[in-house]
């Protein structure tokens, strides 16, 4: 059982102070090193602080910039906290947490929490999970030998069930998922850094997109980047010294499902309901540690590795019923002067994919001010990430 | 190209693939709840016992999902192709994938029938076809 009491006592004590992030490419010529470490310093010039003031660095398990490789690189100093969380898209808003029990236990005064890879020169996500080359796949605790021998193989196919089983059981449409991916379009040919600025996307183009594994088609299909982004995060009282305007941590959660099958990200399709996300229980808990619901958002930074992960998150975290989330996606509600304008920089389907951690530099821009798209008055955002097999999720507030 | 051929000497599903080289569909169960556990594990989180094994399906079950895979990914399967994710009929927690070749006209909850087929090195994967409604 979680102690109530010590949960909530994290609430606003932590605080992101810093973001920075590189270019966002098909082929960024460098090594992820680098761009770890180019991102990194951005996030410290922002936070007004230095290589010497980081002792803590957190990462996502599957980054391969180890926490103290990028300490030495930048010349930290003084690293004395460190760890890895995820799976994979699951971690940014996990590495909230693990820097806020860091900070808040006293293991560490300013955590540096970071996403770096050539997720499209180098090693492409959407080509398949890792050891696939082998001669045997699975097994060891990976149960993949259930999937990868039938052809199953990717995230995209998986996501593609899901898509097709709700489009069984609740009458959600393609052009309910095309309305997910118009509205990140948008925001990012609002926004010059995303990698698909200024290419227009009409509700006629998506659905003459090639069928990539139906009823999912390219349009519906997140990008492949090469790219870091990181931030820096300290205590609130702290933060107020500091030159930018804080941004609260204010809860942070995880979640599992009822239906738990051991495995990574497969087995999800033998979940009796198999749309059912960990997010929902991660959202449960984020809104009782916050204090504030789901209407009290003032914008949305929700893992879009697919437009059916937005669609199934928007029910999971209450923004509306289970099986209601392709008309309230179709309503115009997800976009920018809609009642949730969702990932307003693009997102990973129209920004650019770093494993969900440019969407905790996009909330953090939002609460600030600073989005080149903003939201009018933006208070409270919340950011959630890769939503298998396990949910997890951030509300951040401006101070 | 050949196969991806499972690994199938693993300590929790290897008598999964050992039975499937013999004809037989199987899958795992807690013997003291009679829960099926799948994908399988020792031990039943259901009612805390290691007392668990195999059972034999009678190989019968119903079409839940599926997805025809337009775009290739790897050599071994040559697009398009039409994964299913299948019910069984004796043990509905337990879901398996099967393959169909091209894009077959399918509906949700067909009836499906278990076979086997070999692969490369001896081992064999059971796999679905469409069967008539009994
Ligand atoms: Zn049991």
């Amino acid at each position: 059982m979680i102690d109530e009491e010590a949960a909530f006592a994290g609430r606003d004590k932590c605080a992101v102070v810093g973001i920075g992030s590189t270019a966002f490419s098909r082929d960024s010529g460098r090594s992820v090193l680098s761009l770890a470490t180019e991102a990194s310093l951005a996030a410290l010039a922002d936070a007004g602080l230095s290589p010497s003031d980081v002792d803590g660095v957190v990462r996502c398990e599957q980054d391969t910039v180890t926490p103290y490789s990028l300490a030495a690189a930048l010349g930290v100093t003084d690293l004395s906290f460190w760890a890895d969380t995820g799976p994979g898209g699951v971690a940014p808003c996990m590495m909230m947490g693990l820097a806020m029990g860091a900070i808040l236990s006293g293991q560490a005064k300013t955590v540096l929490a970071f996403r770096s890879l050539n997720g499209r020169s180098e090693a492409r996500l959407g080509a398949g999970v890792p050891g696939m080359g082998g001669e045997r796949v699975g097994g060891f605790g990976r149960y993949d030998e259930y999937y990868l021998p039938y052809g199953l193989i990717t995230a995209g196919q998986t996501f593609a069930l899901m898509a097709q089983r709700h489009m069984i059981e609740y009458g959600t449409t393609q052009e309910q998922l095309g309305a997910v991916a118009l509205a990140c379009r948008d925001a990012a040919n609002a926004t010059p850094h995303a990698q698909m600025h200024d290419k227009p996307l009409s509700m006629e183009q998506y659905l003459g997109s090639r069928m990539i594994s139906s009823p999912l088609r390219l349009f519906d299909f997140c990008l492949e980047s090469d790219g870091a982004c990181a931030v820096v995060i300290t205590s609130a009282e702290r933060a107020r010294d500091l030159p930018k305007h804080p941004v609260l941590i204010r809860a942070v959660a995880g979640g599992a499902p009822p239906d738990r099958r051991v495995g990574m990200m497969f087995p999800v399709v033998t979940r009796q309901d198999m749309t059912d996300l960990g997010g929902r229980r991660a959202g449960q808990t984020l809104w009782k540690r916050a204090g504030v619901g789901p209407a009290d958002m003032d914008c949305a930074q929700i893992y879009d590795c697919f437009t059916i992960s937005v669609i199934l998150q928007l029910e999971a975290y209450g923004f509306c019923a289970k099986g209601e989330g392709g008309p309230f996606a179709a309503s115009g509600a997800i976009r920018y002067g809609g009642r949730l304008p969702i990932n307003t920089a693009g997102g990973h389907l129209s920004e650019g994919y770093v494993h969900g951690m440019n969407h905790i530099v996009e909330a953090v821009r939002q609460l600030r001010g600073e989005g080149v798209r903003q939201v009018p008055d933006a208070e409270l955002a919340l950011c959630t990430g890769g939503p298998l097999p396990i949910g997890s999720s951030v509300v951040f507030r401006r101070a | 190209m050949a196969a991806l051929l499972p690994y199938t000497a693993d300590r929790e599903t290897g008598r999964f693939f050992e039975a499937a080289a013999e004809g037989k569909l199987v899958f795992r169960a807690c013997n003291a709840c009679n829960h099926a556990l799948h994908p399988p594990t020792a031990h039943c989180p259901y009612c805390q016992s290691w007392d668990t094994g195999w059972r034999e399906s009678n190989g019968v079950g119903r079409l839940h999902a599926w997805t025809v895979v337009a775009h290739q990914i790897h050599p071994a399967f040559p697009a398009p192709y039409t994964l299913v994710v299948v019910e069984l009929e004796d043990a509905p927690e337990v879901r398996l994938m099967g393959r169909l070749d091209g894009a077959p006209a399918l509906h949700p909850g067909q009836r499906m029938q278990v076979w086997f087929e070999k692969l490369d090195d001896g081992a064999a994967l059971p796999q679905w076809r469409p069967a008539s409604e009994p």
